[in-house]
């Protein structure tokens, strides 16, 4: 029983990157990236300056498309999946900056999305007693999940009114109202503090929360994140699977005269932790450091798929049961 | 210390001190004149601006009407058709410039050529493409203001960040609630600080108008009393040419901190 329902969230790939490359005029930037993302995973994507980590985002997306390959995406309320060609609303993006709109409140913020998207212009604009009663039920819905973040007091906020670690915060609740398929983050808490990072952090960590009690009472898990960072310790600590990519690769054998580009160089599994758990740096030390050295240092690695082991490490741990 | 605050009253007492200033450099110079020249009337005591003043706002016997009422009439009605019709076009060009390669490349170009040139210097053109009644006034202004205001619009809808787009995308929006829903709104403010800019210009344009074929109008009427030499009329008419202006520009900057205070907050 345990195996099928293992099997079952295995074949649950809810983003896919299928031979995807890319590149600028001359210079080659990803090369053959391949990497399916079950739903419910927290995945972290790390790897050197200028490796093309905010190019794969961009593909994933879909505001600039993979030169070759595909990028596919399984909507929640289909089986099926999609390439992506376009930005949609199955893919929730929070930037380092420009994360809000700045002429709307938090709660507007976080209801937008909903007006957006259940709502048409000219239903807006000519039929407005029922837009009225319509923007009042986003309204609700969205201080409803404002507060569930800790941010019921500062609903009728503007973005420069609240701090940085509010403002992400409230990025993250206008990307989760839409209810994507997978939330991608861009080096979300880059420009924050240490103690509001630490803060979202753990908010992340009770989103996987969620997902693993879905997973326990058989409900599909609701939060799938890939999150870009620079922040090894914290790629490690939110996320239950670490990817990595990496331009220092040996692509001599196969043939090519220039560089490629940026592989997966990394990918496997990464210890799981409760949000009231302290992160225990120790535990990370053995994984940071075999990151640093097959994805960051610039000696060639021989074999790029060496240290891709997510898939066999899931199977051979039946999922993420072994992981908690 | 550069840049440090004072509060609102002393900035107010501050503001009328100027205009107060001003008042008694005028009354000095003023004298001085009448010193030397007793009948002068190219820089009127108070008193004679009192007599200008009456002259404007009572019943002409000649035409039976109050100048102030028929020139602001005819005045405020071009300005503000000129400038309906100039930002509404800018607007529009702006937006499509702004969003849209295609039509930045078309029409980029001739704005910026466009923008070159000064409406006063094509009066001409207008008298011969619109004649010389409202319509001409009208298109004067509109072509005055609009290269530069949709060059304006342009530029704030490009300074749009890409990220708050393609965040918008992701919410599920189209590409008109785009235009519409983030995009307008993101530059509205920005916009009413460019027709701010636009009006002095605006006036610029309709007066220098007036004055060459206008037969009622600010314009005409301060031309018309410069060559008889009554300054103690062509003054109040500037004054109340300047109080507009300033009305105006209150106006746009109190709507702005009203309806836009994201944009304003640490602006004033």
């Amino acid at each position: 029983m345990a195996k099928d329902k293992h099997q079952a969230f295995k074949e649950d790939i809810v983003l896919e990157c299928r031979n995807l490359n890319h590149w600028f005029g001359p210079k080659r930037v990803l090369f053959n990236i391949n990497l399916k993302i079950i739903r419910g995973e927290i995945v972290s994507l790390v790897g050197p300056s200028g490796c093309g980590k905010s190019t794969l985002l961009r593909a994933i997306v879909g505001t600039h498309p993979p030169c070759e390959g595909d990028v596919m995406i399984k909507p929640r309320d289909s089986d099926t999946a999609r390439v992506v060609t376009r930005p949609g609303r199955d893919r929730g993006i929070v930037y380092q900056q420009y994360t809000l709109f700045p002429f709307l409140t938090a709660r507007e913020n976080v209801a937008v999305g909903l007006m957006l998207d259940q709502t048409s212009l000219p239903f807006r604009l000519f039929r407005f007693q029922s837009w009225r009663t319509m923007k009042k039920k986003h309204l609700d819905e969205a201080d409803a999940l404002l507060n569930t973040l800790k941010l019921g007091e500062s609903v009728n906020q503007y973005p420069h009114e609240m701090s940085g670690g509010m403002r992400q915060r409230v990025a993250i609740a206008q990307a989760l109202i839409m209810k994507p398929s997978v939330l991608l983050l861009d080096e979300p808490f880059g420009a924050l503090d240490e103690a509001t990072r630490e803060e979202l952090q753990k908010m992340l960590l009770t989103l996987y929360g969620e997902n693993t009690r879905a997973r326990n009472e058989d409900r599909t898990p609701p939060y799938t994140i890939l999150i870009v960072t620079h922040e090894l310790n914290e790629a490690i600590y939110v996320g239950d699977r670490v990817v990595a990519l990496s331009q220092h690769w040996d692509h001599k054998d196969l043939g090519l005269s220039g560089h490629p580009g940026a592989t997966v160089v990394y990918d496997c599994m990464s210890p799981v932790f409760r949000p009231s758990e302290a992160p225990d740096f120790e535990l990370f030390r053995k994984q940071r450091e075999m990151l640093r050295a097959v994805a960051f240092e610039a000696r060639h690695i021989t074999d790029p798929n060496e240290h891709v082991q997510f898939w066999q490490e899931y199977d051979a741990r039946e999922g993420w049961a072994g992981n908690l | 210390m550069i840049r440090r605050a004072i509060d609102k009253k002393k900035s107010l007492m501050i503001g009328v001190l100027s205009i107060l200033v001003l008042m008694g450099f005028y009354s000095l110079v003023s004298h001085w004149q009448h010193q030397k020249n007793p009948d002068d009337s190219t820089i009127p005591t108070w008193t004679q601006l009192g007599q200008g003043v009456q002259k404007i706002i009572e019943v002409n016997p000649r035409s039976d009407e109050r100048w102030i009422v028929v020139d602001s009439k005819a005045t405020m009605s071009r300005l503000f058709l000129g400038l309906f019709f100039g930002v509404a076009g800018a607007v529009v060009i702006g937006l499509l410039m702004g969003c849209f390669t295609p039509f930045e490349a078309f029409l980029a170009p001739p704005m910026s050529l466009l923008a070159k040139v000064p409406p006063t210097a094509a009066l001409a053109v207008f008298f011969v493409l619109a004649g010389t009644d409202t319509r001409m006034y009208v298109a004067m202004i509109s072509f005055g203001v609009l290269p530069t205001l949709a060059q304006s619009i342009y530029l704030a809808v490009k300074e749009v960040p890409d990220e708050t787009l393609y965040k918008a995308y992701t919410l599920g929006a189209s590409q008109t609630e785009l235009i519409w829903n983030i995009i307008l709104r993101h530059i509205m403010p920005k916009m009413l600080d460019a027709v701010r800019l636009q009006i002095g210009p605006a006036m610029v344009y309709l007066i220098a108008a007036e004055m060459v074929v206008g037969d009622v109008g600010f314009g005409y009427r301060i031309r018309l009393q410069s060559r008889l030499l009554n300054m103690n009329v062509v003054y109040p008419y500037l004054a109340v040419l300047a109080a507009f202006g300033f009305f105006m520009d209150v106006l746009l900057r109190r709507t702005q901190h009203i309806f836009f205070r994201w944009y304003t907050h640490g602006k004033r």
